[in-house]
């Protein structure tokens, strides 16, 4: 956690930075590491994967980057204000924001630039987006499961018990996770779900009750805050993590990034990535044994994996086995395709017998 | 077709018939049917033609003058007919001359002459002048003051088209203003519809003739339209030159030996031609031998006490000189035949004849012709082993294996690959070795036709016989073997008189002067525009941004010499839309027809003109753009596709060097294009950026609370610039060159102060009026700087200019 005028300070050097070169005559640039696979690097000692020493440089030298670093004094001094007045804004608000400023140049084209632009300021002041008050949209992902927490609101601490306290839908993890506080739980495991039907069928069937587990719903590719409040609940309340997702390349790349970090925002790896957590499935080895309904492969889910066997992230004996499996039977499974089974067959047969072979239950 | 082979057969003299029936074509139907390959096929086309004829011939007559050509052209509506008058400062012609030169087809002096000039058949002026006699009845009217003739000489002239010959209907002294020159006026059924044409033909005559002043009046134009001179420099004077022996034809060759004084063939080639002295003469006539006698073959002496003993077979032919003058000989020839790797039976000869000179000098004793023949005969069998003596005798026990089979073996396998396995190769020995003995005489004498034609055979021979294959290359290689080893004859070349009427010996001749290297032809036959001219006529027709030329060395086609020179000019005011506008000149003269069918029009096409920055839809055909192409080939001997003289014949050579030329200036234009375009770039990078960093710079300084930085030396470092800076510390005046380009700069810096500055770091001041100009002109090294100061007292006004560097590269803060 970094204080709010801490965060200022951060920003407001890197302005003073841009101000410096240009009153020393050089050309003002920021430099950043590289974010892409080729340059993330295992880190042994916390065991996520971080980027690694090469750089990128964004220099006012050329007219792209010239714009960017311009719109990143604009931004600086948006995001400056905001903690000075202690509010708090989405990131999709800030792209809509920059129509406001003054300078045609300074405005965003899309959100993807201005969320990039928000992680570049992150790593080069070694501040999390958090801290800047930048909020992303509700994710809406949920806890369930025997945890008792309080949260920091806008309107007082409230306790909440991630079961008893709230409907089926569960307990909603807020943006900022940091502002829980784990009181009492009774959780053997965190089961993180990717889909929401899956994540339904799971409390339906009362698998939460029955095993004492916190299933926490992935709601696709996790949000930062999602991702957060897993290792928390892994790091805290010391339980094992499983990951449940799709059979397909898209989904390991959820596994990859609840538990390797994200290439995206390795910069923040250690804060966010929970490298204990394990892959429930589904595996292509379970299409196999369980005669799965499967879809062919597409080209780009054949691409995706062959783009995997190169991501260092996967450079495991386990993963390397999986996915040059997947690539040999060319097929892929959903979560739900255990349904073929019937309603029952997830909560009673697949999981008890996948998560004791794996050692959680 | 028997029905006509049979009415020829009967009627005797039929061809001397026809030829009198040719005879009685008159001029007139020979134009009339000749009229489209002389470029009179239309009213409007003959209208052109008429001008271009004229025109070329007033340029020619005034350069061979040495004057400067002022040419004036009018063209005027005569009720039905149009009126053509051109009007030249030339020297004016003669009385005599005049109605030859305008008169009669096929009269030139140019048409025998290697040398470049506009016209060359002499057809053009005279076609006119007949052309305007046939369609309007009207005589050619020509004027003429020759310098320093105080009247001129009008003539009224037609051609008698039965005769082909001209008849002087006026002839009269007359005034004219000019004070030498030729007047033409010829009326003809014509219309203007080819208006454009003529203009492109006016004008384009002007760009390739940047020294002539051209004034063109037509009834279309308000205005004459005026072309004025870009130079005064006359085109260098051509000297004329004799044929290049890689340049004739057989037909012209004999009709050359006929015709010339020399006896000798050397005396014959060192005069006839141009680039022919005594060395090159020899070559020609030693590579003639090889092609008309052919060569000897060679073969190598037999190896000291073998069968074969040259010293006991020259001893026994000679009888009668004594013992020691026989041993002396004898052993002389074979010591000397000894000394040789091989030789062929002329050498031999040579050796017999000097050892007997030598032992006749040391003995006394003579050795008369016919010993010495006998001498050559006795050696020659004793060293080959062929001939009716002993030695083929002792030989015949052999499976009667040919003597020279043992050195043909030997070449045979130098010459072939290791892969050829032995009996492949003795069995070709051995069927060359029978072939070569049965070829005439006893001297191995084979033409190289004769040579391939024998291995050929024997290599069939082998193949059939053996079942081994002999390949073309393994042939190639043992002809070129036996070839490289056989000798040129010694023998006199025949007389000029015997080649001249000996159809096949000329060819011979032909062949040798081919296969011999000679220099090119001399170049001062050709007047090339030069690239500086061709670039100046192009600015003074064209107004372009850029314009480019080349000019290539000479080169030579069938023994004419050539150069090929280009132009480019690009931008400006020409027009952007559609393909560029192609020039094309043969000779200094426009070619304005059929400029589909010209090689310079292919030339272009296939050029990738997108590698030179213009735009060619589908990458090949005209590019498109604000471009002209010009081309000039000048040649002696320009190859047409027709007598119309329109289009320019694809002849390999010509198209080569025109591409290189073309290419050649099309790389300057690139360069060009390509700096434009990146200046380009620079502005609009320079423009983005000078309007975003200002704002940064606002930004940060707000951000931070400070004070605005000054953000140009940052900007002069990102636009790799040369950045002016001008820094003020009480009396001291610094100003700061950085140069942040890759470049080292040199730059013309001057600052005008408005009170008098002292203590200039260097460089000059001037005081103009109460303002000093103070003048620097310091070189900077890429990455580097300099401070140029002075001193002033009190405050003063600056003002400071740069050159020396494009203004996109500069930032100026002073």
């Amino acid at each position: 956690m970094t204080s709010e005028s801490d965060a200022r300070d951060q920003l407001i050097d890197l302005a003073a930075d841009f101000y410096d070169q240009f009153a020393d005559g050089t050309i003002p640039e920021m430099e950043l590491p590289t974010r892409t696979k080729s340059n993330i690097q295992y880190d042994t000692e916390s065991g996520v994967w971080t980027y690694g020493d090469r750089t990128s440089t964004r220099s006012a030298n050329s007219v792209r980057g010239a714009r960017k670093l311009l719109k990143a004094a604009y931004t600086i001094e948006f995001l400056a204000n905001q903690l000075d007045e202690d509010r708090s804004s989405t990131l999709r608000e800030l792209y809509y924001l920059s129509e406001s400023w003054d300078n045609d140049e300074a405005q965003f084209s899309s959100q993807d630039e201005s969320n990039d632009l928000v992680e570049d300021l992150e790593i080069v002041t070694g501040v999390t987006r958090e801290d800047f008050h930048m909020r992303p949209e509700e994710s809406g992902a949920t806890l369930m499961g025997p945890l008792l927490i309080r949260e920091q609101t806008r309107r007082g601490e409230r306790e909440i018990h991630c079961q008893e306290d709230v409907g089926a839908g569960g307990y909603q993890i807020p943006n900022n996770p940091d502002m829980i506080e784990f009181l009492d739980d009774d959780i053997d495991f965190a089961l993180a779900v990717e889909t929401g039907g899956m994540r339904d069928r799971l409390v339906e069937n009362g698998f939460d009750e029955a095993y004492n587990c916190l299933v926490i719903h992935l709601k696709g590719q996790p949000a930062r805050a999602t991702r957060r409040i897993t290792k928390r609940v892994h790091d805290e309340l010391d339980v094992p993590i499983a990951v449940f997702a799709d059979g397909d390349p898209w989904s390991y790349r959820i596994y990859g990034s609840v538990a390797y970090g994200s290439i995206k925002s390795a910069h923040l790896s250690k804060y966010l990535a929970t490298p204990e957590a394990q892959f429930v499935g589904i595996q292509p080895e379970d299409i196999v044994e369980y005669d799965l309904p499967a879809d062919p492969l597409a080209d780009s889910d054949i691409n995706a994996l062959e783009s995997e066997l190169e991501d260092p992230r996967f450079q495991t004996d386990y993963w390397e086995e999986q996915i040059e499996l997947q690539l040999d039977i060319g097929k892929k499974s959903e979560q739900q395709s255990l349904a073929s089974r019937g309603l029952d067959f997830v909560t009673d047969t697949y999981l008890p017998e996948r998560l004791d072979t794996m050692g959680v239950l | 077709m028997t029905s006509f082979q049979s009415t020829i057969g009967d009627e005797e003299g039929i061809a001397e018939e026809l030829a009198e029936g040719q005879r009685e074509i008159s001029i007139a139907e020979f134009f009339e049917k000749n009229k489209h390959m002389l470029g009179f096929d239309s009213g409007a086309r003959g209208l052109v033609t008429a001008v271009k004829e004229a025109v070329d011939n007033a340029l020619d007559a005034t350069e061979e003058a040495g004057v400067l050509p002022d040419i004036y052209i009018e063209i005027e509506e005569v009720g039905d007919y149009y009126r053509l008058v051109i009007e030249d400062n030339g020297p004016g012609i003669t009385k005599e001359q005049l109605p030859k030169v305008f008169g009669k087809l096929l009269y030139g002096s140019r048409f025998h002459a290697r040398e470049q000039s506009r016209g060359q058949q002499g057809i053009g002026i005279s076609a006119a002048v007949l052309y305007s006699q046939l369609t309007s009845g009207q005589p050619a009217k020509i004027t003429s003051r020759p310098k320093g003739q105080s009247r001129a000489q009008y003539f009224e002239l037609i051609i008698d088209t039965d005769t082909n010959e001209p008849e002087i209907k006026a002839d009269e002294e007359t005034t004219w203003d000019r004070p030498h020159g030729t007047r033409i006026e010829l009326e003809m059924e014509a219309n203007m519809r080819a208006r454009q044409q003529l203009h492109d033909y006016v004008k384009h005559t002007a760009v390739v003739n940047p020294h002539a002043r051209i004034e063109l009046r037509e009834p279309g134009l308000d205005e004459p339209l005026k072309f004025e001179r870009a130079t005064n420099d006359l085109p260098a004077e051509t000297e004329e030159i004799r044929p290049h022996p890689h340049g004739v034809e057989l037909g012209a060759l004999i009709k050359m030996l006929e015709a010339t004084e020399s006896y000798s063939l050397s005396g014959f080639l060192q005069e006839e031609f141009t680039r022919v002295g005594k060395k090159t003469s020899e070559s020609v006539i030693d590579n003639f031998r090889d092609v008309y006698y052919g060569r000897e073959l060679a073969w190598a002496p037999p190896k000291a006490h073998g069968d074969r003993d040259v010293a006991a077979a020259v001893a026994e032919a000679v009888a009668n000189k004594g013992k020691a003058a026989t041993t002396a000989f004898s052993e002389g020839v074979a010591e000397t035949v000894g000394s040789n790797d091989r030789l062929c039976r002329a050498e031999l000869a040579t050796i017999v004849e000097n050892v007997a000179e030598t032992v006749a000098a040391d003995t006394g004793k003579t050795f008369g012709g016919t010993v010495r023949e006998n001498a050559v005969d006795a050696a020659w069998r004793a060293i080959t082993g062929t001939g009716d003596d002993d030695a083929d005798e002792s030989d015949a026990d052999d499976a009667d294996e040919s003597p020279l089979v043992p050195d043909a073996y030997a070449v045979v396998d130098e010459a072939t690959s290791t892969r050829k396995d032995d009996a492949t190769v003795q069995a070709m020995a051995d069927a060359l070795a029978r072939r070569f003995e049965n070829l005439d005489g006893d001297a191995f004498r084979v033409t190289l036709d004769g040579l391939e034609r024998l291995v050929a055979d024997a290599a069939t021979f082998v193949g059939e016989q053996h079942e081994a294959t002999f390949g073309e290359t393994a042939r190639e290689n043992v002809v070129e073997a036996f070839w490289s080893r056989a000798r040129t004859v010694p023998d006199d070349p025949p007389k000029v008189s015997a080649i001249a009427g000996d159809r096949d010996a000329a060819a011979d001749l032909l062949e040798a002067m081919r296969s011999t290297d000679i220099l090119a032809p001399p170049t001062d036959c050709l007047a090339p525009i030069t690239a500086e001219l061709v670039e100046a006529g192009l600015r003074k027709e064209y107004d372009a941004d850029f314009y480019a030329a080349a000019t290539r060395d000479a080169e030579v086609h069938g023994g004419d010499p050539f150069i090929v020179e280009a132009g480019i000019a690009y931008g400006g005011e020409i027009p952007a839309e559609g393909s560029v506008e192609l020039l094309r000149f043969a000779n200094r003269v426009p070619l304005v027809y059929q400029r589909g069918a010209c090689a310079t029009t292919d030339v272009i096409k296939q050029i990738g003109w997108r590698n030179y920055g213009l735009d060619q839809p589908g990458g090949s055909g005209l590019p498109n753009g604000p471009a002209v192409i010009s081309i000039h080939v000048a040649s002696t001997n320009v190859p047409f596709t027709s007598e119309s003289k329109d289009a320019l014949a694809n002849v390999p050579a010509i198209e080569d060097e025109i591409e290189l030329a073309v290419r050649e200036a099309a790389r300057d234009l690139k360069s060009y294009l390509s700096k434009r375009r990146s200046m380009q770039q620079r502005r609009e990078k320079q423009d983005v950026l000078g309007r975003i960093l200002p704002e940064m710079a606002d930004k940060v300084s707000e951000v931070t609370g400070r004070p605005r930085p000054d953000i140009d030396g940052a900007l002069a470092r990102i636009m790799n610039n040369v950045s002016v800076e001008r820094e003020q510390n009480g009396e001291t005046v610094t100003l700061v060159v950085e140069n942040h380009s890759d470049v080292t700069e040199n730059l013309d810096i001057t600052d005008i102060v408005s009170v008098e500055p002292t203590d200039l770091s260097d460089g000059t001041v001037v005081d103009m009026d109460g303002e000093w100009f103070v003048q620097w002109k310091p070189e900077v090294p890429s990455g580097d700087e300099r401070e140029l100061t002075y001193t002033i007292d009190g405050d003063a006004d600056f003002e400071v200019s740069v050159g020396g560097v494009e203004t996109e590269k500069l930032t100026v803060n002073a």
